[in-house]
C-alpha cells in the first residue's frame, strides 16, 4: 500500500486493475469486503469504502444475499476513465523529465518507438 | 455483531473460582505438606522413644511430645495464600472487568470456605490423635490444649484464627497494593506504637492483672469469638482500602 | 453511528502532573481505533480510566451509557489486555484460559485452543516460566477470544516476534469481520497497525491532539524536497510541520497539496514524497522535543 493516499482508494484502483487485466471477467463474482480485508491486511470497513466506490461508480453491483458482482460494460468504462487519466498520470511526468535531461519530444518519441520494438 | 449484555450476570461465585482455578496451591500443596509433617513428627517420635531405655524418662519425653508447633504450618501458609490472592489476583481480576466490591466479595467468600474446609480438616485430624493414643506415641499435633479441649471447640478455634489470618493477611497486602512499600512500612511503625502505646498505657495505670483476667473469664473459645470481630474489621479496612486501588505493573 | 465511549473533559491528575488533560473523545461502535502516542502520553491512564481502573479527577465517562466505575454489567463486557500483564503465581495458561471463560460472556473455547496452538503456548507450563513473548501471546488470545464488545489492547506485544505480531494483525481482523465490536488497539508499531486502524486517537503529553479516521490523515501531509530556494518559494506562507537540510537543499513538510499543486511543484524541480502515518505523528508530537524525535524512530 502506498502511503500518501487513503487505502479505499487503493482497494478500488486495484479492483479496476483487475477487472481490465480481465482477472475479474464481467458478471463474474467479486471476493466479499471481509475477504479483501484480510487479503490486503486492511481494516475492513476500509476495504467497504473502496467496495463501495466502485458500487457508486457502477462498475460492481450488489445482489442481495449472494454478494458483489462485476458489471457488464465495466471494463470498457474502466478502459475509457483509464485512457483520460493516461496523459497526466503518464505523459506529462515523462516530458517532465525529459525536459530536465534535455530529451526532445523527437528524441522521446525515437525513445518509444525503440523501445516498443525491443 | 456482538450484543452488549445487560442483564448482569453473578460475578462473585466466578471470583471465588478463579482463586481455586489451580487447586494445588491452596489445597493440594497445603495437606501433602502437613501430612509430611505429620508423618515425620511421629516418625521422629517413634525414633526417640525407642532409644529411651528407662520407663521414667520415656513417660517425661511423651510429656514434651504434648506441644509441638508444627501444625502452625497451614496457619502461616494461609497468610501467604491471603497476601498472593490480592497482590497478584486482584489486578488479574480487574483485567476480567471484575468490580473492586466483586472481587472482595468472592475474595471473602473464598477465605471463609477454605478457612472452613482446613477447620473441618484439622478437627478431624485432631479426632483421629485422640483416638490412637497420640499417632501411637502419645504426641499431640492438633489436639493441643491451646486449640481447646472437645473437637467443637477446636473447630471452632481453627476456624476463627484461620479466618484472622486470612482477613489480617490480606488487608495489609490491600496496603501494600495501594501504597507499595511506604504504605506497608508506615502501616507497621503505626502499629507498633500503637502496641507499644497500649502497653505503656497498662502499665502506667497497673491494667495488666485486669487484661490477664478479661481472658482468663472469658476463656479460649471466648477470646476467639472476639478475634471474629478483628477479623470483621480487617475485612472491612482491607475492602475500604482495595476500593480506590488502581493496578500498577 | 452510536458511541460505545463518550468521554467529556477528561482529566486525570497526579499531583502536579496531568496524565489525562482535558480530553474530549466518542468511540463509534464495532470501528477498530489506534490510541498512539509516545511512552508516557498517557495512553494507559486513558485506558484505565474506560475501564473503571483509575478514576478521573474531573470530566465524565460514559461507557455504553454509564459511568465504568465499579459497574459490573458495563465491565462484563470490556476485556482489557495491559502490556507486562501480571498473572497469579501458580497459574499455567491452560488456568488463564479456563477461568477465562467464567468471565466473558462471549468467550468462545474453541478459538483459545486454536490460537494457543497456532501461537505455540505451552499450556501446562507455569506462566513465569513462560518466554516473555509467551506471556504477550497468552493475553493476545484472552483479548480475541474474550470477544468483548469493548476490547483494549494496551501494547500487547512485547516479545512477539514479527511472524507472531503478523499472525495477531491476521487473526484479529479476520474475527473482527466475524464478529464486529469496538476495539482499542494502544501501540507505537505504527507502520505496521496503520492499516487495520479506521480512526486514529494520538495523544500527547495528555491531550487529544489528533482525533480522525485514518483515511483522512493519510495524504494529509506532504513532503516536499529539493533546492532551499525552490522549496522556499513553493512554500510560500503554507505551515510548516517539519525542516530538514543539508547544504543547499531542504525537505519539508507541509499540509496536502492538490493535483494542481502537486503538478505545480514538479514543474518547479520539487520532489513530492509520501508521509507514513508513524511520521505523521513523529512530526504532531514532537514540536518542542526535535531531539527525541530520533529516538521515537528508533524505537518504533
Amino acid at each position: 500500500m502506498d502511503e500518501s493516499r487513503p487505502i479505499f482508494l487503493q482497494i478500488a484502483e486495484q479492483i479496476e486493475g483487475d477487472i481490465i487485466s480481465g482477472a475479474l471477467g464481467e458478471e463474474t463474482q467479486v471476493p466479499s469486503t471481509n475477504e479483501f480485508a484480510a487479503f490486503l491486511r486492511v481494516n475492513p470497513a476500509t476495504a467497504g469504502k473502496g467496495v463501495n466506490l466502485l458500487v457508486d461508480e457502477g462498475i460492481l453491483y450488489k445482489k442481495r444475499g449472494i454478494g458483489m458482482f462485476v458489471a457488464e460494460g465495466a471494463r470498457a468504462r474502466l478502459v475509457a476513465k483509464r485512457r483520460d487519466q493516461f496523459s497526466t498520470q503518464y505523459v506529462r511526468p515523462l516530458i517532465e523529465e525529459a525536459a530536465k535531461l534535455g530529451i526532445s519530444a523527437d528524441q522521446l518519441a525515437e525513445l518509444i518507438r525503440k523501445e516498443q520494438s525491443a | 455483531m456482538s450484543a452488549v449484555e445487560a442483564r448482569p450476570r453473578n460475578r462473585v461465585l466466578p471470583v471465588v473460582r478463579l482463586h481455586l482455578a489451580n487447586p494445588w496451591t491452596t489445597i493440594t500443596f497445603p495437606w501433602i505438606v502437613m501430612l509430611t509433617i505429620l508423618a515425620l513428627t511421629v516418625l521422629v517420635w517413634m525414633l526417640i522413644l525407642a532409644n529411651i531405655p528407662d520407663p521414667t524418662d520415656r513417660m517425661n519425653a511423651r510429656e514434651g511430645f504434648g506441644y509441638s508447633g508444627s501444625s502452625g504450618f497451614i496457619f502461616v501458609y494461609m497468610i501467604v495464600v491471603a497476601v498472593q490472592s490480592i497482590n497478584t489476583m486482584f489486578p488479574f481480576a480487574q483485567g476480567y472487568g471484575v468490580t473492586r466490591r466483586n472481587f472482595a466479595l468472592g475474595t471473602g467468600l473464598y477465605f471463609v470456605l477454605l478457612s472452613a474446609f482446613y477447620s473441618v480438616g484439622l478437627t478431624v485430624l485432631s479426632i483421629i490423635e485422640d483416638a490412637t493414643g497420640g499417632w501411637g506415641v502419645g504426641g499431640s499435633l492438633f489436639s493441643v490444649g491451646y486449640f481447646g479441649d472437645t473437637p467443637a471447640q477446636r473447630l471452632f478455634v481453627f476456624f476463627a484464627i484461620l479466618v484472622l489470618f486470612f482477613f489480617s493477611g490480606s488487608a495489609i497486602a490491600a496496603i501494600y497494593v495501594r501504597w507499595k512499600a511506604f504504605g506497608i512500612t508506615t502501616f507497621f511503625i503505626a502499629l507498633g506504637f500503637v502496641i507499644v502505646g497500649l502497653g505503656a498505657l497498662l502499665t502506667l495505670v497497673e491494667g495488666w492483672d485486669e487484661v490477664f483476667s478479661w481472658f482468663a473469664t472469658t476463656g479460649l473459645v471466648g477470646s476467639f469469638a472476639w478475634s471474629l470481630v478483628v477479623s470483621a474489621l480487617a475485612a472491612v479496612g482491607g475492602y475500604a482500602v482495595l476500593r480506590r486501588v488502581t493496578p500498577k505493573n | 453511528m452510536s458511541a460505545v465511549v463518550e468521554v467529556e473533559g477528561l482529566t486525570r491528575r497526579f499531583g502536579s502532573l496531568a496524565a489525562v488533560n482535558d480530553a474530549t473523545f466518542r468511540v463509534e461502535q464495532n470501528q477498530i481505533y489506534g490510541l498512539l502516542g509516545r511512552n508516557g502520553a498517557g495512553k494507559t491512564t486513558l485506558m484505565q480510566l474506560l475501564t473503571g481502573q483509575e478514576f478521573a479527577t474531573a470530566g465524565s465517562i460514559r461507557v455504553f451509557g454509564e459511568n465504568p466505575v465499579e459497574n459490573a454489567p458495563v465491565l462484563q463486557n470490556t476485556c482489557f489486555i495491559k502490556e507486562s500483564q501480571k498473572y497469579p503465581e501458580d497459574f499455567q495458561p491452560r488456568h488463564v484460559f479456563t477461568s477465562a471463560a467464567w468471565f466473558f460472556p462471549h468467550w468462545d473455547a474453541d478459538f483459545a485452543a486454536r490460537l494457543a496452538t497456532e501461537f505455540r503456548v505451552p499450556l501446562t507450563r507455569k506462566m513465569k516460566k513462560l518466554s516473555r513473548g509467551q506471556v504477550s501471546a497468552v493475553g493476545v488470545i484472552v483479548g480475541l477470544a474474550s470477544r468483548a464488545p469493548l476490547t483494549f489492547f494496551d501494547e500487547p506485544y512485547l516479545g512477539l516476534d514479527a511472524v507472531a505480531r503478523q499472525l495477531f494483525y491476521d487473526r484479529l481482523l479476520e474475527d473482527f469481520s466475524e464478529h464486529p465490536r469496538s476495539i482499542i488497539l494502544s501501540t507505537h508499531l505504527i507502520d505496521e497497525v496503520s492499516n487495520l486502524l479506521e480512526h486514529v486517537l494520538v495523544i500527547d503529553e495528555g491531550r487529544i491532539i489528533i482525533d480522525a479516521p485514518a483515511d483522512d490523515l493519510r495524504g494529509s501531509v506532504t513532503n516536499v524536497v529539493g533546492a532551499a530556494s525552490a522549496v522556499d518559494a513553493f512554500i510560500g506562507t503554507r505551515e510548516v510541520l517539519h525542516r530538514d537540510g543539508i547544504g543547499g537543499l531542504a525537505s519539508v513538510t507541509i499540509g496536502a497539496l492538490s493535483p494542481a499543486e502537486q503538478a505545480a511543484a514538479r514543474t518547479a524541480g520539487l520532489e513530492l514524497s509520501p508521509v507514513s502515518l508513524q511520521q505523521l505523528i513523529i512530526r504532531r508530537t514532537s514540536e518542542n522535543t526535535q531531539t527525541t524525535e530520533n529516538e521515537m524512530e528508533k524505537s518504533a
